[in-house]
């Protein structure tokens, strides 16, 4: 079972991750100075959120595309609210979690309890998302405070408040996914009628996999502002399709049950870490999405080969 | 003595389908109370109803004189009532220890228990229920289907606290000592269990009295001390069952070979050499996890072998898929074991279920016509026995039996002269048993050729012409027709030069 575990373990992304990073650092020593790599996790952390969030829904069996129309609705309501100091950047951070868990909760009711497909659910609260922020913020611009834009990006006692941030996800899941909610959430992602059969209410835990995804999701949009210290109607958008390929590098199933939220985090970084080192060795950006899909590809691949493997040993 | 348990006129309807239609029975405290019907009798109804998976229309149940109407799982098990599955409903990526304690796993308040712990607590609940071969460790998914079987039986024992309900508790078991220990273990604490078995020797052996379902209604209870298996049999299907002596069949092997093996190798199987002849049914036996299961497997596509040979009409063969199987002359048809995950398509019709392989043969831009769909479907459903008013019903809405019955409508569909058959009997009722025997001596009287295991084996003993026997992962009996008796299989069963026979329940 050993090679299994490695390949839950989102062991296999992390030794991506530090590979791609060797590479970078020797095409471009400079990027191993502290500065850099707290612009690195800066520039990574939203997208790491937003997939960590996804993960939430998709291990539950899931699908879960709101998350566009959730960040750039939070995004624009921060751009838009002007609240300063330190203080303001907590009570901004709480109304981001507000609006981003009541997103969560209507795609959780609909799509747990009024039983309407996932894909069809969220992609209408996409759009409706979209359209508010629209109506909030009509063109990118916005204020955002000067704290969030650089005590938010900088560091606390010479760590990256973005690492630190993305460690308290991972810390969260370690925790969360020892606890009943977080076996039920794999249980339902596995088999929904054995888990019910099982006493779990499968409701309540598709339900709350939204509300966790809302939440990440706002989180998102919140240091998104704070890194680019500007809002934008239409911030999410590009999260769309990165966050899915984010969470498949990880290396978890779309089908649900198996992954892990700190997989996605390190998908996510690794996503941007590309980015930055076919940039920095000159590679046309019109070719970087091409390179980022063959990697996605081979990491599917290689995690599927791995499922062969255990499967093949489990037949009887 | 007051009654644990009383249900009075409990009615059930799936749209215009009547499931249950006025059901009244009363089950005393530390009573084993056995629920008897044919196929659609409503007795998984019953089930689901009491174990809180579906909602009652009309009627009422009592527990200790108090109204219960639970609407969840765990609300029955509030109220002390646990069921174990007839469809296994085992979490399989995870261990034994999570599926048995779930959905409260940790039992931490504001900190998740450790797996060590978490592992502790399972390991003293498999102890309780004596299982000692199992880890409590061990993921579900690596365990054989007795296992995991127990393992379900383990977490509902537990759970139980006034009423444990079993549906065919045995079907996977090989023992029936260990479940029905356990068994006297609750009932002497004053639990009842309401036992849902076809196999009467087993209701006989564990239950006290009967309740008897037909067409969704309860016919009576009755003491089964006091009844014999015929006046159980009028009661179930409304007419005395016509006692079928063994048609005395002659050893076929004169027909030509369709199948034939040469020292096939697997994981399991240690060089099979076998031959399949035209209008033979070939009998499988041996006790669970002898390779029989891959055997089958590696016929039907699903599996490949490591080395040998499988010649199909006199030519060696690759069997690589199922598709495969099917378009090499004159063709397998395999139905396998575990018709819920690997065989039906729940949400399409009994009929579109029936004719996808002559879809599926006739070409890919070929439009499906209905007419043509239903025609075929019913000469299939004929041969099954199937009556021709399931059709168009959603095959997930049919009983158990009703589902066999379409999946081997839809191996002879496929036009197949070699069907694979594994366990075709399993958990299916006593009128289903007849139709698929008499299906099967139909096919081989047309030419074609069986294959079959059985876990029963007085089944082997009515069907075969002639009988394997598997242990190991090697042949290592071959029996003729007129040789063919339960003692002789099951001693041959239990390897090579060993001649138990006083194990006849432990075998099966």
């Amino acid at each position: 079972m050993t090679i299994k575990r490695i390949a839950d373990s989102g062991l296999m992304i992390m030794v991506i991750y530090i590979l791609i990073f060797a590479m970078y650092g020797a095409v471009q020593p400079s990027a191993l100075s502290a500065y850099s790599i707290q612009g690195l996790f800066n520039n990574s952390l939203p997208l790491m959120l937003a997939a960590a969030g996804a993960t939430f829904v998709i291990l539950q069996g899931g699908f879960d595309l709101s998350v566009a129309g959730t960040i750039s609705l939070v995004n624009a309501i921060v751009a838009v609210l002007q609240f300063d100091g330190a203080l303001g950047a907590i009570g901004m951070l709480a109304i981001a979690l507000t609006v981003g868990i009541l997103v969560g909760a209507i795609n959780g009711f609909v799509v747990a309890y009024l039983k309407v497909q996932a894909i069809a659910a969220t992609l209408a609260t996409m759009i409706i998302c979209q359209g508010v922020a629209l109506l909030i913020l009509r063109a990118p611009g916005g204020y955002v405070s000067d704290f969030m834009t650089y005590e938010l990006t900088g560091s606390m006692s010479g760590i990256p408040v973005a690492i630190i941030i993305a460690t308290l996800v991972a810390l969260l899941w370690f925790v969360f996914r020892r606890t009943n909610a977080g076996r039920n959430l794999l249980a339902v992602g596995q088999d929904a009628k054995a888990a019910e059969l099982s006493g779990i209410n499968v409701a309540r835990t598709q339900f709350f996999s939204f509300i966790w995804a809302g939440a990440l999701y706002a989180l998102a949009a919140y240091f998104l502002a704070a890194l680019t210290s500007t809002g934008s109607p239409s911030a999410g958008e590009p999260f769309l399709l990165l966050t899915f390929a984010a969470v498949a590098l990880g290396g978890t199933a779309f089908g649900g049950g198996r992954g892990s939220v700190t997989a996605s985090l390190l998908g996510a970084a690794t996503l941007v870490l590309m980015q930055k080192l076919l940039f920095s060795v000159g590679v046309s950006s019109f070719y970087t999405g091409m390179i980022q899909g063959m990697i996605m590809v081979l990491a599917v691949l290689f995690s599927g080969a791995v499922q062969f493997v255990v499967d093949r040993r489990n037949i009887i | 003595m007051p009654e644990r348990i009383n249900i009075t006129n409990l009615s059930k309807r799936y749209g215009a389908t009547v499931a249950l239609s006025g059901v009244d029975m009363g089950i005393l405290p530390g009573e084993v109370h056995a629920i008897l019907g044919e196929n659609g009798a409503g007795k998984s109804t019953l089930v689901k109803i009491l174990s809180g998976v579906v909602s009652s229309n009309a009627g009422t149940i009592s527990l200790d004189e108090a109204c219960i109407r639970p609407s969840s799982i765990i609300e029955a098990r509030r109220c002390g009532i646990a069921t174990a599955f007839q469809e296994l409903s085992l979490i399989p990526n995870m261990t034994v220890a999570e599926n048995i304690l779930l959905p409260r796993a940790s039992s931490g308040r504001f900190w998740p228990e450790s797996k060590a712990s978490i592992f502790e607590r399972a390991r003293e609940v498999l102890i309780e229920w004596e299982v000692n071969d199992i880890s409590s460790q061990s993921i579900v998914a690596d365990l054989t289907l007795a296992q995991r079987q127990r393992i379900e039986l383990v977490r509902a024992l537990s759970h139980a606290r006034c009423l444990l309900i079993l549906d065919e508790p045995t079907a996977a078991l090989p023992d029936t000592s260990w479940l029905f220990r356990q068994i006297h273990h609750l009932t002497s604490r004053g639990v009842s269990v309401l036992y849902i078995s076809h196999r009467l020797n087993e209701v006989r052996e564990i239950c006290q009295r009967a309740t008897v379902l037909r067409n969704g209604a309860s016919m009576g209870t009755v003491d089964l001390a006091g009844v014999d298996d015929e006046d159980i049999f009028t009661m179930m299907v409304g007419h005395g069952s016509s006692k079928k002596k063994r048609v005395s069949q002659e050893s076929s092997t004169n027909g030509e070979v369709l199948l034939e093996t040469y020292q096939l190798r697997s994981k399991m199987l240690k060089g099979i050499n076998l031959q399949l002849h035209a209008g033979e049914i070939l009998g499988v036996a041996g006790l669970e996890g002898q390779g029989q299961q891959e055997l089958f497997r590696l016929f039907g596509g699903l599996h490949k072998p490591t080395s040998g040979e499988i010649r199909v009409g006199d030519k060696v063969t690759s069997l690589s898929s199922p598709r495969k199987a099917l378009q090499v002359k004159p063709g397998i048809a395999f139905v396998p074991e575990e018709r819920k995950t690997e065989g039906i398509f729940a949400s399409l019709s009994a009929a579109a279920n029936i004719s996808i392989p002559h879809f599926a043969m006739t070409g890919w831009a070929k439009l499906v016509n209905g007419r043509i769909e239903r025609h075929l479907a019913a000469e299939a459903a004929d041969q099954v026995g199937l009556a021709p008013r399931y059709l168009g019903f959603e095959v997930g809405h049919l009983s158990g039996g009703n589902q066999q019955k379409v999946l081997l409508a839809r191996a002879l569909m496929t036009g197949a002269k070699i069907l694979v058959l594994f366990d075709p009997t399993r958990g299916v009722d006593v009128g289903t048993k007849q139709s698929i025997y008499s299906m099967m001596r139909h096919f081989v009287d047309q030419g074609g050729a069986i294959i079959f295991y059985s876990s029963e084996l007085s089944e082997l003993v009515q069907l075969s012409s002639r009988c394997l026997v598997v242990y190991d992962g090697l042949i290592t009996d071959d029996v003729a027709a007129n040789e063919i008796s339960e003692e002789r299989l099951l001693a041959s069963a239990h390897g090579p030069g060993n001649a138990r026979k006083d194990s006849l329940q432990e075998a099966v």
